[in-house]
């Protein structure tokens, strides 16, 4: 009994295969005859159209953009976080990742006063939300960058209020 | 109102009872510190947004943790708690009134709201008090455009003031107080939030600054007509949330929207502080501190922040060379670098290089590889250390516990330095310790004021010996201490038996070496000097002077350490820095080189930190960037460097020395202190430090003998000790 069964287990497969080919090659289904009038440029058009865009892994938008060579060239971005500005307590601009450009030559313009400069980079400052973010942008616009500067979790600290009068510590504070 | 401490007051007596009483503290600080277990941590909801904290942790510190920002005034995360201003006040869910959020410890299942109808009321009530009071001259007031009450106003204020001057009696108005040449005041504009009063008694340890009267008659200042000097002073003026204190040699000069910042590393001690230089119009117009936990953490010494003003005078803007009547003369840079080179091509290999105190890695390998092109191999600093094999190992030569880790030390020996004045920065750390770790401080050398109270054990270098062969009595606190440190100046390694004290010091500290802590210590003041020897230059100018060199390169080499005497007649002299001080003065050819304001180079400081500054303006005239310089001057001799620009210099550097261009890590220091016995013994010269008066700090450097701001601070420090001693005189 269970020989038989195992023998009909072993045939079945190639049973089903050799079925699946008979049908197939049988009928194709109804033809499209959008399909089949169309030139083969037009069907790698519609093919295009339809599907997802695949563009190469590594984008050179340098020779494209219209930035000067030399300026390609010679030029570094630095990617980091803005420091705080230690005049004021506020942290509300310093959360994001910004690309600079080296500094150039400035300035005091003789007509106003102003500062001058002759560097067409010089203010472009973008902002991104995390390091690789900005290293694919400066990678695809073929500049040279480095990453300066990482986010360091913040220390933690014990503030109390107390310690300014504990009687046995150096936290006391006198001078009030 | 200011009363002495039982503690300060028992520790001036230096009673037996205060050890006993300060053992007590170490004891139960210790059992305090003990990790039993972690402590649980509890929820609380800011704005409806749950929170995990730990027990103890502010209403203020909850907020901030999901993003929050509670304004405030006086609260400083670096200063203690003062909770006066009363702008943090938050509403709490069944609270019968709002609680100050900078003071209050969160309890469980707290729902805080910072944005509630009460949180909002009780906001621009108190922007309504401070707004009565404070003029309203922003647009002449330097704070203008960083000021925090202008933002916090606009932000949190009330859009009108029920404010009316029915009496016409005016606003509040003080009178200005003279604090010294560094910090301007205008007392009027003062909310009294008292961070400048914490900053100097915590931070500087200078109890000058105090209040005096109370509620509308409350007035900062320092009680009798005294100058605020510390070295630490300019930092009020970042604290300040207003334009009380502003900076006085930058008054008027610009405002924060015409400036672009530059974020860079200060060279004038070794700490490496991170800066931020603020420039207009390819000029250096402040430096402002910039945050970095590792090494300044937010502050800033005087020297760094105001002698920027040095950058722009006794600049050297041409090349030079001396002429037969013995005058410099400007030249082209084509005249100058075939002057040199021809000098070079005579010398057939007596080459050497000096480089000093402000010179960058990069410009000393580049130096490094030129002499060694022309068969040259003395290249030493100018900064004096040990001699042998005292640099053979790198531990050798740092600060080994690291800047932040001497934060956590519980007992510290100080040899033959001054940390308060050979690196501020340090010195605040130390001070932290001392003030919330309870460390145990004692010296060795001078007696210093230290800013904080410590054991000075005597001057005679023999006491090293017996504290270091445990004789002592502090020997046995050090042994006995979880986290011991040594620190040993440069000017005690400079002496004739340095070698000898260094192998003493290095041998005691294998004894007391733990895992993950080394307590070996050098503290340095010149911030050329890890890197000179990360690169491979040596210590001291005598090897140099005793090879009597046909040419000799000063790379910023200012000193005055060398002079024309000691070298011989026929050789030529080749200056190459920014400043037109010692060295260039000896010089028969001048090379201007950019400072560390105009130029990418990167610095390490004491604890072995590779850190790059950044150009914020560009070098004045014709002056260059130093390592182009050598590069331009090796092409003309036909010997020609490998490296055409930075990244080239930057891979020559890391197959030197690898860790270089790692820039901000730390890499630490690996194997045990030289071994070596050195020859001589410790003689018994008493220990000396250079910098003992706060007089001495202000000038150090090219770049600080240039500044007039030091030389200001320096006739004020002179000014005040007259009067001080007039004062003394009369009262006797």
């Amino acid at each position: 009994m269970s020989l038989i069964r195992q023998a009909l287990a072993r045939t079945a497969p190639t049973m089903q295969f050799t079925a699946r080919r008979w049908a197939s090659s049988q009928d194709g289904g109804p033809l499209d005859p959008s399909t089949a009038l169309a030139r083969p440029e037009e069907l790698e058009q519609r093919n295009k159209l339809s599907g997802k865009i695949t563009v190469p892994v590594e984008v050179n938008l340098g020779p494209i953009s219209g930035v000067p060579e030399e300026q390609l060239k010679e030029r570094r971005v630095r990617i980091h976080i803005p420091p705080k500005n230690a005049m004021q307590s506020g942290t509300d601009n310093i959360n994001t990742w910004q690309i600079e450009f080296d500094n150039r030559e400035r300035w005091e313009n003789p007509l106003m006063g102003w500062a001058s400069t002759g560097d067409p980079l010089s203010n472009l400052n973008v902002k991104f939300g995390s390091k690789e973010e900005a290293i694919t942008y400066c990678e695809r616009n073929g500049w040279r960058w480095f990453v300066d500067g990482d986010l360091k979790p913040k220390k933690e600290r014990v503030k109390n209020y107390g310690i300014n009068f504990s009687w046995n510590k150096r936290t006391r504070v006198s001078t009030k | 109102m200011i009363r002495a401490p039982l503690v300060k007051a028992l520790g001036a007596l230096g009673s037996p009872t205060h050890q006993i009483a300060s053992r007590a503290v170490r004891t139960s600080a210790v059992l305090a510190q003990t990790p039993a277990k972690a402590p649980e941590k509890i929820e609380v909801f800011v704005d409806d947004i749950p929170v995990m904290v730990l027990p103890g942790t502010t209403v203020l510190q909850a907020a901030a943790e999901v993003g929050v920002e509670i304004p405030r005034f006086c609260y400083h995360e670096r200063l203690a708690v003062a909770g006066n201003c009363r702008m943090c006040l938050v509403e709490v869910e069944k609270s019968p009134k709002p609680v100050a959020a900078c003071a209050m410890p969160v309890m469980k299942g707290w729902r805080i709201k910072t944005n509630s109808d009460l949180t909002r009321k009780a906001r621009e009530g108190v922007m309504e008090f401070l707004l009565m009071n404070h003029p309203l001259d922003c647009p002449i007031c330097d704070q203008g455009g960083e000021c925090d009450l202008q933002d916090q106003a606009m932000a949190f204020g009330s859009d009108r003031s029920r404010f009316t001057d029915i009496n016409y009696t005016g606003k509040r108005a003080v009178e200005d107080k003279d604090i010294g040449p560094l910090v301007k005041t205008v007392m009027t504009r003062c909310i009294h939030c008292t961070r400048c009063v914490r900053f100097a008694s915590e931070i500087a340890g200078v109890d000058d600054l105090g209040t005096t009267g109370r509620g509308n008659d409350m007035q900062i200042g320092t009680y009798v007509e005294k100058l605020f000097l510390t070295e630490l002073s300019g930092n009020v003026i970042d604290l300040c949330p207003v334009g009380a204190l502003t900076n006085k040699p930058y008054s008027f000069v610009a405002r924060p929207w015409e400036i672009r910042k530059v974020d860079s590393i200060d060279v004038l001690d070794a700490v490496g502080s991170n800066i931020v230089v603020s420039t207009r119009t390819n000029e250096v117009l402040r430096i402002l501190p910039r945050e970095n936990e590792d090494v300044n953490e937010e502050w800033l010494a005087d020297k760094s922040r105001f002698a920027c003003d040095g950058l722009k005078r006794q600049r050297l803007v041409a090349p030079m060379v001396r002429m037969p009547n013995g005058e410099l003369q400007a030249v082209e840079w084509e005249g100058a670098l075939i002057a040199v080179a021809k000098a070079l091509q005579k010398a057939k290999g007596q080459v050497a290089g000096i480089a000093g105190q402000l010179a960058d890695v990069e410009a000393m390998v580049a130096l490094k590889d030129l002499v060694n092109r022309l068969d040259g191999e003395l290249l030493v600093t100018e900064q004096d250390f040990i001699k042998g094999s005292g640099i053979e190992v790198r531990s050798s030569y740092l600060l080994n516990s690291t800047i932040a880790g001497l934060e956590q030390a519980d007992a510290v020996l100080l040899v033959g330095t001054n940390p308060r004045y050979e690196a501020p920065l340090v010195n605040t750390r130390l001070r932290k310790a001392y003030v919330h770790n309870e460390l145990q401080i004692a010296s060795i050398g001078p007696k210093i004021d230290l800013s904080y109270q410590h054991n000075n054990l005597g001057a005679d270098p023999n006491l090293v010996k017996d504290v270091c062969n445990g004789s002592h009595a502090f020997s046995k606190v050090l042994e006995g201490a979880k986290k011991p440190a040594i620190i040993i100046g440069v000017d005690v390694l400079e002496r004739p038996d340095g070698a000898a004290i260094h192998a003493t010091i290095s041998e005691y500290c294998k004894k007391l070496k733990k895992p993950d802590w080394n307590p070996f210590n050098v503290l340095h003041n010149s911030a050329s000097q890890v890197g000179a020897f990360d690169v491979g230059y040596q210590p001291g100018i005598q090897a140099v002077l005793q090879a009597q060199p046909k040419v000799l390169f000063l790379l910023n080499a200012d000193a005055g350490k060398v002079t024309r005497d000691q070298l011989p007649k026929d050789c030529f002299v080749v200056y190459i820095g920014s400043h037109g001080d010692n060295g260039a003065s000896i010089a028969d050819a001048v090379l201007p080189g950019a400072a560390y304001t105009e130029k990418q180079a990167i610095y390490v400081n004491t604890e072995g930190r590779p850190q790059q500054t950044l150009p914020g303006v560009s070098p004045p005239g014709m002056a260059r960037e130093d390592w182009k310089i050598l590069r331009a001057l090796s092409e003309v001799v036909g010997k020609p460097l490998a490296y055409d620009n930075l990244d080239e210099l930057r891979a020559r550097l890391e197959s030197l020395a690898p860790h270089l261009t790692r820039l901000g890590e730390l890499q630490p220091a690996s194997g045990g202190e030289s071994v070596a016995k050195p020859s001589i013994s410790i003689s018994s010269t008493p220990i000396d430090v250079k910098q003992k008066e706060l007089r001495d700090y202000f000038m150090t450097d090219a770049i600080s003998r240039a500044s007039p701001t030091m030389a200001k601070c320096i006739s004020a420090v002179n000014k005040q000790q007259r009067q001080d001693e007039a004062r003394r005189c009369a009262a006797v």
